[in-house]
């Protein structure tokens, strides 16, 4: 998700490692890179430029620290201002509260109010959420859908079009739950009555929170509006949504600066169970490709399935089907596999496109199909021949296309795998295996 | 939408005339002096070279020759003037690959050119930046003369990512096809999200149009075969097919998009996106493109103050036309694009 950016600030930083000087013609080309880099993912260019400056004036007048090079000396103050970019995390108590959900159409508050009704209600506490939506269409049933499926009371009016006497209505219907998520309906600052409608929500709702929701392809116009919300109702936390596609988060960045609050959470998927705690700390040193093992470890905990992965099989070698299983058995539980690539500070390492072709559905369908597989067959996959794939295919009630299909991707992992091992040098497999099964 | 974008634009235009004219008025005032050294083009340095020695008869021969020469814009003249347009435009939302074609383009257009003293700055600057906007944001998109032109039903797919506004476009441009005095069924393929049926149904009802759905989870594919079953078996003249928003990096969900288009066979595949979306408007497009085509595009959102800056990403990236602009939360918020009068209205009329 963030891969182009540090991609391209890698490169620019490449070119200061191993200088023991400062050169201001060096930093001076870092600095036109951060730049470039930032602003193709969205973030304000005002921003940029005085984030850029910043960073210049400290590299150059800095003293270089006994012990490290340019590089470390640079990457060290690009690090700082950037996590002073993205302020700091916002505390999330788990405790009674009201969350006043706001935000641009269509920047996924609904979904959003969802997957934190789930988060809160995994944390043990006793959620009600109250759809103040009544312009969209079918914004009631969406939210209620989704409510329904976690067991959490809704209160809304499809027919209603009063939106305040809705949220007072529902305060009453729902005051016996802790946590109260009010969604609301899309509006952008230059709808004037739609401003006026969520200054008074908030009034009426007396909101713990009030949360942006911001698109993660949101570009410019990102801190404009933020300007506008915090204005009218005092924003104290960003959500970044839609960070499963391709896009960078910039203009959450600018927002987040412009509201001086902290991103919250961040949606990365379409199930309701894709929302993750920010971490600055690790949001920044995904984007200068040290990995975020912070977040990776709040998904493993979540799922407390490290112990399933056998680290040590893997290390030496001995990757069988029966580690696919688990692996594959794992992930579904984590999440896409690319998702959790980007989490491992894999650094510049590229990964086969096709291993991440394999959707959660194609990963059921392998693993009942290596059901069908006896001990043998999985211990040594090199047995299978035809007549056993004939087999294999009638007790999943499948076909030997597939079955050969499952062996291409089993080699493809067995081929990336090696490679990671044989990397050696900067990207030590070692260390990052035991860091991951040390999580657990 | 364009207000912002065009106040910068108007500011750099200003800025790129006042570089051409300093630039001449430098050229000038150092020949006629003949002997104060000025930083400038090629030309400033012979001329000082020779004029010392040479005395008045040479002055005042070329004083006939500067008055006649054409004058040629160098790159150095403009250099800052650009570097702001190059910030106008990433301001406005125009990815950054975009805004190095367009500043590119420009520089093309005014380096070297050789102007005659008396023609307008102004009038050549204009020619430059109307040449490359236009060059990118190319013709529009005229929907109800291409569904006259074409054989019925015709059916037009909407694609995009999520929370894009498809189903809001849909229900808009179903109200535009209506007014127009076509009959529109509208097929509820977004069969994924939560809501999304209820949300087309109720639109559809309050338009008066017919709608065909199927239950939460079902193949859009089916769906939208069916829609245009019943298009073809009423003699219904446009078929709009509404799909759920997925991202263009989900294979599965892709694939899906491809079988919809091999089971419905779309006359035009309509690429909708907001026009608040930053650098990934660009990446996401090409994609899209890639993989199942795009016709037309349409722009949601654009009441909000952006800058318009994704219409010239997306138009530049896929070079196709821009169709309609979303402009609002009520059914007549649509406005067909028209990139001629838009770039006027940009670069201030004339």
């Amino acid at each position: 998700m963030l891969d182009n950016l540090s991609t391209s600030l890698k490169d620019a930083l490449k070119k200061l490692a191993g200088k023991t000087v400062v050169d201001r013609a060096a930093v001076d080309e870092l600095i036109k890179d951060l730049q470039r880099a930032l602003i193709s993912s969205d973030v304000n260019v005002k921003l940029v430029m005085a984030l850029s400056k910043a960073i210049r004036t400290r590299s150059l007048e800095e003293e270089l620290p006994k012990g490290t090079n340019v590089r470390e000396h640079v990457l060290r103050i690009v690090y700082q201002e950037l996590v002073r970019l993205v302020w700091a995390s916002t505390e999330v108590k788990l405790e009674p509260q009201t969350i006043l959900m706001a935000g641009l159409q269509g920047s996924g508050k609904t979904t959003t109010t969802a997957k934190m009704a789930r988060y809160f209600q995994k944390k043990g506490l006793k959620v009600g959420v109250i759809c103040a939506d009544t312009f969209r269409p079918g914004a009631y049933d969406q939210l209620a859908t989704l409510c329904q499926k976690i067991n959490v009371p809704i209160f809304g009016n499809p027919e209603a079009t009063d939106a305040r006497q809705i949220v007072k209505d529902g305060l009453v219907t729902l005051k016996d739950d802790e946590l109260i998520i009010v969604d609301t309906q899309g509006r952008h600052a230059l709808e004037g009555d739609l401003i006026q409608e969520i200054i008074d929500l908030n009034e009426i709702t007396k909101a713990t929170h009030r949360w942006l929701v911001i698109d993660a392809a949101l570009g410019q116009a990102a801190s404009e509006q933020a300007r506008r919300f915090h204005e009218a109702i005092g924003i104290d936390g960003v959500i970044i949504t839609k960070m499963d596609g391709t896009a960078k988060g910039g203009g959450a960045m600018s927002a987040v600066a412009e509201t001086k609050s902290g991103i919250v959470f961040i949606g990365s998927g379409e199930t309701i169970e894709d929302l993750e705690r920010f971490n600055p700390d690790g949001f920044i040193s995904r984007l200068l490709g040290m990995g975020d093992l912070k977040a990776l470890a709040e998904r493993v905990e979540q799922a407390s399935i490290a112990e399933d992965v056998d680290v040590n099989a893997m290390l030496k070698g001995k990757f069988t089907l029966r580690n696919m299983y688990k692996q594959l058995e794992a992930l579904n539980k984590m999440g896409p596999l690319k998702q959790i690539m980007s989490m491992l500070p894999m650094g510049n390492m590229e990964l086969p496109e096709g291993v991440y072709d394999v959707t959660s559905t194609k990963m059921v369908r392998y693993r009942i199909l290596m059901d069908s597989m006896s001990p043998k067959e999985l211990d040594d996959p090199a047995l299978i021949n035809s007549s056993r794939m004939q087999r294999i295919a009638h007790g999943a009630g499948s076909t030997p296309d597939e079955v050969r299909e499952l062996l291409k991707y089993f080699k493809m992992m067995q081929r990336t795998l090696k490679t990671m091992r044989g990397g050696g040098g900067k990207f030590d497999m070692q260390r990052l295996m035991k860091r991951f099964s040390g999580l657990r | 939408m364009f207000g912002g974008l065009k106040e910068k634009l108007l500011a750099a235009r200003n800025r790129l005339s006042g570089s051409i004219a300093a630039a001449e008025t430098q050229t000038a005032a150092p020949d006629q002096a003949a002997y104060t050294p000025a930083p400038g083009s090629g030309t400033n340095a012979r001329v000082q070279k020779g004029a010392p020695a040479a005395g008045p008869t040479f002055v005042e021969k070329m004083k006939v020759l500067i008055t006649e020469r054409e004058l040629v814009v160098s790159e150095k003249n403009i250099v800052d003037a650009l570097a702001e347009l190059e910030m106008t435009l990433l301001e406005s939302d125009v990815a950054l690959p975009v805004t190095d074609a367009i500043i590119a383009h420009v520089r093309t257009g005014l380096v070297g050119k050789h102007r005659k003293i008396g023609e307008s700055v102004d009038a050549l600057v204009l020619g430059a930046l109307k040449d490359a906007l236009l060059e990118v944001l190319g013709k529009g998109f005229d929907l109800s003369a291409y569904i006259r032109s074409h054989g019925r039903p015709v059916k037009i797919l909407f694609t995009g990512v999520n929370g894009t506004g498809k189903t809001t476009t849909v229900a808009k441009i179903g109200a535009y096809l209506k007014e127009q005095g076509f009959t529109i069924v509208i097929g509820a393929g977004d069969t994924f999200r939560a809501g999304a049926i209820e949300q087309i149904g109720v639109h559809a009802g309050r338009l008066d149009i017919k709608i065909i759905q199927h239950q939460e989870g079902a193949d859009p594919s089916a769906v939208l075969f069916d829609t245009v079953q019943y298009a073809l078996s009423h003699k219904i003249d446009v078929v709009l097919a509404d799909t759920a928003g997925r991202f263009h990096n989900k294979s599965n969900l892709m694939n899906q998009l491809d079988k919809i288009r091999r089971v419905m066979k779309p006359d035009l595949i309509v690429y909708v996106d907001e026009a608040v979306a930053g650098n990934d408007a660009v990446t996401r497009a090409a994609e899209f493109d890639r993989a199942v085509g795009t016709d037309a595009v349409v722009l949601t959102k654009a009441d909000m103050d952006s800058r318009g800056g994704a219409a010239i990403s997306i138009a530049y990236t896929i070079g196709k036309p821009l169709m309609f602009l979303g402009v609002g939360q009520a059914y007549d918020d649509i406005l067909p694009f028209d990139p001629t009068q838009v770039v006027d209205e940009l670069l201030g009329g004339s």
